[in-house]
């Protein structure tokens, strides 16, 4: 008995959590015009989101081009078929591989700083400093930085996809003797830019908002100790992760018109 | 012991609390409590550690809403204001938080800029000067340029004082303004709540569990247990109260109304159970 009143005290919980996610996204999304007014801000917070990720997600994407092109080569090749490795190698990247490793990578790399950062902030009051000068958090802290991820994410995934497709490039046709002219036309010819590209970049904005909100949202709700900050930074990443992988399979279903 | 003129009399209070009861989940923290700070004076709310003092200061910022009762600051009941109206009054309001919360991000005068900057729209050239001037006033004027980490606890207290003061306001209120401090920083900490009253005539709540050095600097003060007021009146009237409570407090005994041991089994029994 006592253990079917923890499983449902346990739902309730995460019920009851969710819904206050919930609300508080709506309460963010409604303070999205700090990013006209306060411009500067968004900026800030997109060079500390977007530009201190750039490196981990150009040599991800250059190491994941790379093996690409070297996996897909070795399959392709036995069906007489190695100058397609462009137009396979830009497909992956372009519909799967780059937005969801991206949000895996930004996951780690800016929403657990995200969460860390939102966490100290209300560990030390700098939140409820800022309340009691008449300053909202959610105006100062929380919707630039929530924008900053949402805008950042995209340009990310579209970095990825593109220094992958170089590292590819530079196997397939560099190491292992695929035509160049027919790498790129293949390409070319291949992707389309609504079915493909649009796609991608749907991907990547969804991926963008859940991962942010996640990890503003954990930041925001953390416990205000080092223990609990350390919790809501691992929650970021783990949860985050899950309904990057999650989401991205209710994408694919849905844009390929399988379900 | 003296009733306080302030709780007598309303009109000259800046804040008045009025059976007010405050509970965390189910425990009650505040317990139909009602009392004044009166202006222009520096108050001092004293306790134990838990017995609801920073609770109190939350009520009267509008960070907590009572369960039940009135919080008045200069005539407006907090709980009732909506988020426009809180955000103005607070605009009047001070705080002073226990590590001086100072944005980890912004310098030292990034952080006394701080309020300016977001309620006005004042030039930079006067921005910098009313900056100077309220760092002047704590002493730190030569560390502007520092950041936060590089601030000592006492330093970097002044400098939220500094921040506290920039739009002038009607009250400020010091939460636990002399915990971790050396006696040096304490006694500059002290001196500036204390001129700060005197000068800008700013009526000031210090919450505190630092019976000496409150002592010396307040007109007036409470003692809060258990939810409830167990002593009030000037610091010399509180030193010579016979209140157990008070004497406990104010002299720091170890046991008495306030127990040593934590609620606990029969000791014995406790020892002589099997697998425990």
């Amino acid at each position: 008995m006592k253990f079917l009143e923890n499983i449902g005290a346990g739902v309730l919980q995460s019920v009851e959590r969710l819904g206050r996610a919930a609300f508080f996204l709506s309460e963010v999304v409604g303070h999205g015009w700090v990013l006209v007014t306060r411009f500067w801000l968004v900026v800030q917070q997109l060079y500390s989101v977007g530009v201190f990720t750039l490196p981990i997600v150009l040599v991800s994407g250059l190491f994941v081009g790379m093996v690409l092109g070297l996996q897909l080569y070795n399959t392709l090749v036995k069906f007489g078929a190695a100058e397609s490795l462009g137009l396979v190698l830009a497909l992956s990247l372009l519909r799967e591989l780059g937005p969801v490793v991206t949000a895996l990578l930004f996951a780690g790399r800016a929403g657990s700083a995200l969460t860390a950062e939102i966490g100290l902030m209300k560990a030390t009051e700098q939140l409820a400093g800022m309340e009691m000068m008449a300053v909202n958090p959610m105006m100062r802290v929380i919707a630039p930085r929530f924008l900053a991820g949402v805008i950042a994410m995209p340009l990310l995934a579209a970095l990825f996809s593109a220094i992958g497709i170089f590292g590819g490039q530079m196997i397939g046709v560099g190491l292992l003797g695929v035509d160049s002219g027919a790498f790129w036309s293949q390409m070319q010819n291949g992707v389309d830019f609504h079915e493909d590209i649009m796609n991608g970049v749907i991907k990547s904005v969804v991926f963008g908002v859940v991962v942010t909100w996640i990890a503003v949202f954990e930041g925001y709700d953390a416990v205000p100790n080092s223990e609990g900050v350390a919790h809501a930074t691992n929650h970021t990443v783990v949860y985050s992760s899950l309904a990057v992988l999650g989401l991205d399979f209710i994408m694919t279903s849905l844009m390929l018109g399988e379900i | 012991m003296s009733q306080n003129a302030a709780s007598t009399n309303d009109n000259d209070n800046l804040v008045n609390i009025r059976g007010v009861s405050f509970k965390y989940n189910t425990r009650t923290i505040l317990d139909n409590l009602t009392l004044g700070i009166p202006r222009g004076k520096v108050t001092a709310i004293m306790g134990g550690s838990g017995c609801g003092k920073t609770s109190l200061l939350n009520l009267i910022g509008g960070r907590l809403r009572p369960s039940q009762g009135q919080v008045l600051v200069d005539g407006q009941n907090v709980p009732d204001l909506n988020i426009r109206e809180l955000y103005q009054l607070r605009k009047r309001m001070g705080m002073l938080f226990q590590h001086g919360a100072l944005l980890t991000d912004l310098s030292v005068f990034e952080n006394v800029a701080f309020p300016i900057r977001e309620h006005t729209r004042l030039p930079e050239a006067v921005l910098r000067n009313v900056v100077l001037m309220k760092l002047q006033t704590v002493g730190l004027r030569g560390a502007r340029d520092l950041m936060p980490w590089e601030l000592s606890g006492g330093m970097a207290r002044r400098v939220a004082l500094a921040r506290a003061i920039v739009l002038e306001p009607m009250m400020i209120m010091y939460d636990e303004p002399f915990t971790g401090l050396d006696p040096i920083s304490m006694g500059v900490i002290a001196k500036l709540i204390r001129e700060l009253n005197q000068v800008l005539g700013i009526t000031s709540i210090v919450v505190s569990h630092d019976v000496a050095e409150t002592s010396l600097i307040s007109d007036h003060a409470y003692l809060l247990g258990d939810g409830r007021i167990l002593g009030q009146g000037t610091p010399a009237e509180l030193q010579n109260s016979t209140s157990p409570y008070v004497r406990q407090f104010m002299d720091g005994l170890p046991d008495g109304p306030v127990p040593y041991t934590y609620p606990a089994r029969n000791y014995l029994d406790d020892l002589l159970e099997k697998g425990a």
